[in-house]
């Protein structure tokens, strides 16, 4: 019979949880058991990694701190979470970098062992904070953790003293799954699947320490309060955890699916967006057809060629990427042909902040290429709405024939939510027609490549091989219809109009922009992208407390969709937070023209709290 | 299939006018490339022409097949791609000295690395032609130019070194006006599977005249010029008098007249090791004669067929993909519309009538013993999974208590149990005992417990039942979750009067 202890139960809507150490220390893992956990528990959960720039900086610096947070949930939750309530930290370096977010009052875990001279020293730790009232303000569990790990770990023969301290991030793992009382089966399971066959000796280590690690919670007087999460009401089905990479790759390859194409992935490995690389590499089965080019140059030419041959054709990178591909995403705008250019945007300018998240590419994806080159942009709102806007990418580029860009970033790309699985037989077909006759309406039997379909304006998408239609693209100017050279005044303006009036009309064919809240009235925040976790939950907040104020997330940002306009129009004022110095504000008041709009920025390499944006919306209420 | 229907010459001549400076050495080849892809045997929409920026790139638009005039050094890139979305075509890539080895020269190096099976021809002016006459990266050092007046301070690039360098798996060298080697080359790049590449002399009447004239002038031509055949020795000179031979590891000229033909370097284009390829490369005017012909053409893996290669291989392993498989190719969990539905939940959380006693007040207060929990079904552990089936079914209840000799509760065995270990699995219950479908280590609670930890313990656990034991650990009771909505609507639903105090 199973007898709970008699600790105090508190229970608790959401709680953010910081798993902090070294880069070698496994936070990465550890944080990520913790969210499968409550994940399959029923909660709603969201994560945000922290890696650190440098793969392999030196171990206990403040440089090679790796961090991952978990906010799990009885609440529908759409951000991982502003403060910390509790940090792990795994030693005097973690702690020093990440004590700044714990909310005063927080938890915070550490394991004293790690805290000798030396790591202090490297932390740059004058003083041990452990032994002065440094943290005075917060609830601190001293735990040697290294110690404990090793003495649990010490019966198991064939393990050196290294494997032995490699399992202390699992013994944390342990203490914080007895505290916030989730079942350790999710990540027993897990450490069968990994090690159990090959490595059974470390298998059997990793359970140990997890198992001591939970054991030390259930008897240690420390820990007088253990916290119930209850599961959170999401709509029922089946769900899994997913990232925004992840959820790009699958999108990508139903869309591909949807069309009965190969997907061709030509791509430069580039921090935040290679794991997109990683999972559709290892998805051949789906006819996926990757490819790892010598630059970001070659990746974006080598999307037009298998364009042109007829597969469904996508590059993934990140901002600098975009600079290097900026010449061939152009060839496309000309070329007229479908394909999807994903930027997983990081922080910039030029190599910024690689591992860190930012908007800033906005302005680059509308009019980052020599000439008048329109691309239709689509932004993602959430690690789960990546799947979605990837098929849609795909279908708007087959309909207008053209290069389409999706704006995702570093903190979408990385992060983690629960997804309800979709089935794949409600998701919509892409059709796609290629041509196999000539298209000249006076009998010439000419195969006129440039001949528009008169609603959406594409082009005929014509692919080698295809007996009767050869024809030559290029990047120079063009006659309409033929697509020959022309150097032609009138024509070259024709070519032009044409080409931003395909984009235009795509307006028609997607959703209208939606209006959370009243309307019409005083204060509209405007957001765009990864941003609408915290703007959603910060409106939300402030609509509970009875406040009146509305929200408008856009998704489409070329074309916007057809209502945008009213909706500026109905509010007397309009606060767009983002992260970068203003560039949707750029593109709204050169669109809509001058509504009271108001910024709100930020380039700190960290996505926005809820509070920071709650706080903003309420001193202009 | 369509039929295959002779070709001519004519079928690859586009509608465009072909705009190169007369004289220019690009009508040769444009004259020769039409000529012979006749002879390959391939329907003409197999055939795709993909070009960079430059004089030689304006190619494709006089080409009446597939092709994409496309952006300066990138035309090995949209190629490869284009191999890789259909390997059934014949991609010919058209680049120049500027555009393959200048620009373009870090995508050259690599799609000769992979070879892929494409035919790469480098019509080599050395010059700058588009741009009006500056000096290129095959331009000898020294090069007086619009943009060296002075002279050229760079050694030049020669392509077939840079080739063979990166290991191409084909390479051959002709000249404009030698029209039939040409086609001879042509044919020899179009049969090799990887990437071939030929350069071409290719004179600029405009900017650099006269830069082969040693190898084009009928007088010098056959003493500056060797033609490489396979499995021949090296002779060249107007009478054929003079050879190759290899002394130590360079090569030297030798006079026949002194030298025995059995001396001479036999030509050998398949050596595995390029060093043979390579150092004929480096032989140069006026040292050497230069060398046309084929220099190099060994059979390596072709990209393409193993990116396609992989692709079977993943689907033999895998089977086709099927995307229900892959959505669900990580940890899941069910969200089941949960018992506590908006109806009951409105009832707890939002009681309209709770003025006078605080339901969650009650809950964490009222212990499970108000709940007059009910006598459970009770049977003994030892019986077969069809008598507790039975039962159930009987008494139509969901669970039932199952105890040891001592009448200590041993395990429960539920509907769920049924549904999730029983139904369509087994097909002879009368064999098979309770015991091994059962729940066993069952949590339980006491009678004085309250109802708060029993729901919440509901909550974590999707628990439909809790059972109740006494200090012994004997089971005298059961409680469900519809026991405590029934608590809740006595009490304080609405038109109810309130519970006890
Ligand atoms: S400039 Fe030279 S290479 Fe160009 S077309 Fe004229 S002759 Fe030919």
């Amino acid at each position: 019979m199973t007898k709970l202890k008699d600790a105090i139960f508190e229970d608790v809507e959401s709680i953010t949880i910081r798993f902090a150490g070294d880069s070698g220390d496994g936070m990465q893992l550890t944080g990520t058991q913790f969210s499968n956990s409550a994940a399959i528990f029923g909660n709603d959960i969201s994560t945000l990694p922290d890696f650190p720039a440098e793969i392999r900086a030196p171990a206990g610096t403040l440089a090679g701190v790796s961090g991952f947070q978990v906010n799990f949930s009885s609440e529908d939750i759409l951000t991982p979470g502003d403060a910390p309530q509790v940090l792990v930290a795994m030693n005097p370096a973690a702690l020093k970098a990440n004590l700044p977010d714990l909310v005063t009052g927080g938890t915070i875990i550490v394991n004293t062992d790690a805290f000798t001279k030396g790591n202090l020293k490297k932390a740059g730790y004058t003083e041990n904070p452990l032994e002065n009232d440094s943290l005075k303000d917060y609830v601190v569990h001293k735990l040697p953790i290294t110690s404990l790990n090793r003495a649990a770990l010490e019966h198991i023969e064939g393990l050196t003293s290294k494997d032995i301290d490699r399992c202390k991030n699992f013994f944390a793992l342990g203490l914080t799954f007895w505290i916030y009382d989730r079942p350790l089966d999710t990540s027993l399971e897990f450490i069968e699947r990994k090690f159990g066959k090959k490595l059974p000796i470390i298998a059997e280590a990793n359970k140990t320490a997890l198992q001591a690690g939970y054991s030390v919670g259930h008897n240690t007087e420390a820990f007088q309060t253990r916290y119930h999460i209850k599961p959170a009401s999401l709509e029922p089905g089946l769900y899994r955890k997913v990232t925004g990479n992840e959820a790009t790759a699958m999108g990508l390859i139903t869309a591909a699916k949807k069309a009965g194409k190969p997907l061709f992935y030509g791509t430069y490995p580039i921090t935040p967006a290679s794991d997109i690389l990683h999972f559709l590499a290892a998805q051949k089965n789906f006819d996926v057809r990757t490819f790892q080019a010598e630059d970001e140059i070659a990746a974006m030419g080598s999307v037009l060629g298998a364009a042109f041959g007829g597969a469904f054709a996508v590059t993934g990178t990140s901002g600098p990427g975009i600079a290097l591909k900026s010449e061939a995403m152009n060839l496309g705008i000309m070329l007229e042909l479908p394909m999807v250019i994903v930027n997983v945007q990081r922080g910039g300018p030029s190599t910024g902040l690689p591992t860190k998240t930012e908007q800033s590419d906005l302005l680059q994806a509308m009019y980052g290429r020599n000439g008048e080159s329109p691309m239709p942009v689509l932004a993602p709102a959430t690690p789960s709405d990546c799947f979605d806007m990837a098929i849609e990418a795909f279908r708007l580029a087959v309909r207008a024939t053209t290069p389409v860009c999706i704006l995702s970033d570093g903190y979408l790309g990385n992060s983690a939510e629960p997804w309800l699985i979709p089935n794949p037989d409600d998701i919509e077909p892409i059709v796609v027609t290629h041509p196999t006759a000539p298209n000249s309406q006076n009998g010439s039997g000419k195969f006129l490549p440039y001949k528009r379909d008169p609603e959406s304006l594409g082009r005929p998408w014509a692919i080698p091989g295809t007996p009767g239609l050869e024809h030559r693209l290029g990047g120079l100017a063009k006659q309409p219809e033929t697509g020959n050279v022309s150097y032609v005044p009138a024509e070259n303006q024709q070519m032009n109009n044409e080409r931003a009036e395909k984009v235009a009309r795509l307006a028609n064919v997607i959703p209208e922009q939606e209006v959370v809240g009243p309307q019409s009235g005083d204060l509209l925040v405007v957001s765009w992208g990864s941003t609408f976790g915290a703007v959603r939950s910060a409106v939300m907040r402030l609509q509970k407390a009875g406040k009146t104020v509305s929200h408008a997330h856009i998704r489409y940002l070329n074309p916007f969709p057809k209502n945008m306009g009213d909706i500026l129009d109905r509010f007397d004022r309009i606060l767009v937070p983002e992260m970068n110095m203003g560039q949707l504000i750029i593109l709204l008041r050169g669109k809509y023209g001058t509504h009271n709009f108001i910024p709100f920025n930020k380039v700190q390499g960290r996505p926005f709290t809820i509070s920071e944006v709650a706080d903003r919306i309420e001193s202009l209420l | 299939m369509t039929e295959v229907i002779q070709l001519t010459r004519k079928d690859f001549v586009s509608d465009q006018t072909v705009r190169w400076c007369p004289g220019c050495g690009d009508y040769a080849i444009l004259a020769q490339i039409q000529k012979v892809l006749p002879e390959l045997g391939r329907p003409k929409e197999d055939f795709v022409f993909i070009s960079g920026i430059g004089c030689s790139s304006r190619f494709p638009y006089y080409m009446d097949t597939y092709g994409i005039h496309s952006i300066h050094g990138r035309a090995p890139t949209l190629a490869t791609g284009l191999k890789i979305a259909n390997p059934n075509l014949s991609v010919w890539v058209i680049t120049g000295d500027g555009d393959g080895l200048s620009i373009g020269g870090n995508h050259f190096v690599h799609v000769l690395r992979r070879n892929v099976d494409l035919n790469i021809i480098l019509f080599n002016n050395r010059i700058y032609g588009l741009t009006k006459g500056q000096y290129s990266p095959t331009s000898e050092q020294g090069k007086i130019t619009k943009s060296s007046p002075m002279g050229s301070l760079e050694q030049p690039l020669n392509p077939i070194s840079v080739a063979i360098g990166a290991e191409a798996t084909f390479v051959a060298r002709t000249v404009d006006t030698n029209v039939k080697h040409m086609a001879e080359m042509l044919r020899r790049a179009a049969a090799h599977k990887g990437t071939s590449i030929v350069e071409v002399y290719q004179n600029c009447v405009i900017f650099n005249n006269g830069a082969y004239s040693y190898a084009t002038d009928s007088k010098t031509k056959s003493e500056n010029v060797l033609e490489l055949e396979h499995g021949k020795p090296m002779i060249f000179g107007k009478n054929r008098d003079k050879g190759i031979r290899l002394n130590g590891l360079n090569p030297e000229v030798v006079s026949l007249d002194a030298v025995d033909e059995s001396e001479l370097l036999v030509h050998d284009e398949t050596m595995p090791e390029p060093s043979l390829a390579y150092m004929l490369s480096r032989m140069r005017q006026p040292a050497f004669p230069e060398p046309i012909g084929v220099f190099r053409d060994v059979q390596k893996p072709v990209y393409e067929e193993g990116v396609m290669a992989q692709v079977k291989q993943a689907k033999a392993q895998k089977g086709e993909g099927d995307l229900a498989k892959m959505y669900g190719n990580a940890d899941t969990w069910e969200v089941v519309s949960s018992e506590f539905d908006d109806e009951y939940t409105s009832v707890l959380f939002h009681g309209e009538n709770t003025a006078d006693r605080d339901v969650a007040h009650a809950l964490l207060t009222d212990t499970l013993a108000d709940l007059s929990p009910k006598k459970p079904l009770t049977a003994h552990v030892d019986i077969s999974l069809a008598d507790a089936v039975a039962r159930l079914k009987e008494v139509n209840v969901g669970f039932l208590a199952l105890v040891d000799d001592d009448g200590n509760l041993a395990g429960v065995f539920t509907e769920w149990d049924i549904f999730t270990k029983v139904a369509c699995k087994i097909k002879d219950m009368s064999q098979e005992r309770v015991k091994d479908y059962m729940t066993p280590n069952v949590t339980t609670l006491g009678r004085s417990d309250t109802i708060a930890h029993a729901l919440h313990l509901m909550a974590i656990n999707h628990f439909r039942h809790i059972p109740i034991v006494n200090e012994d650990g004997k089971p005298e009771g059961v409680i469900s979750f519809r026991s405590v909505v029934h608590f809740l609507e006595e009490n304080f639903a609405p038109g109810k009067t309130n519970g006890k105090s």
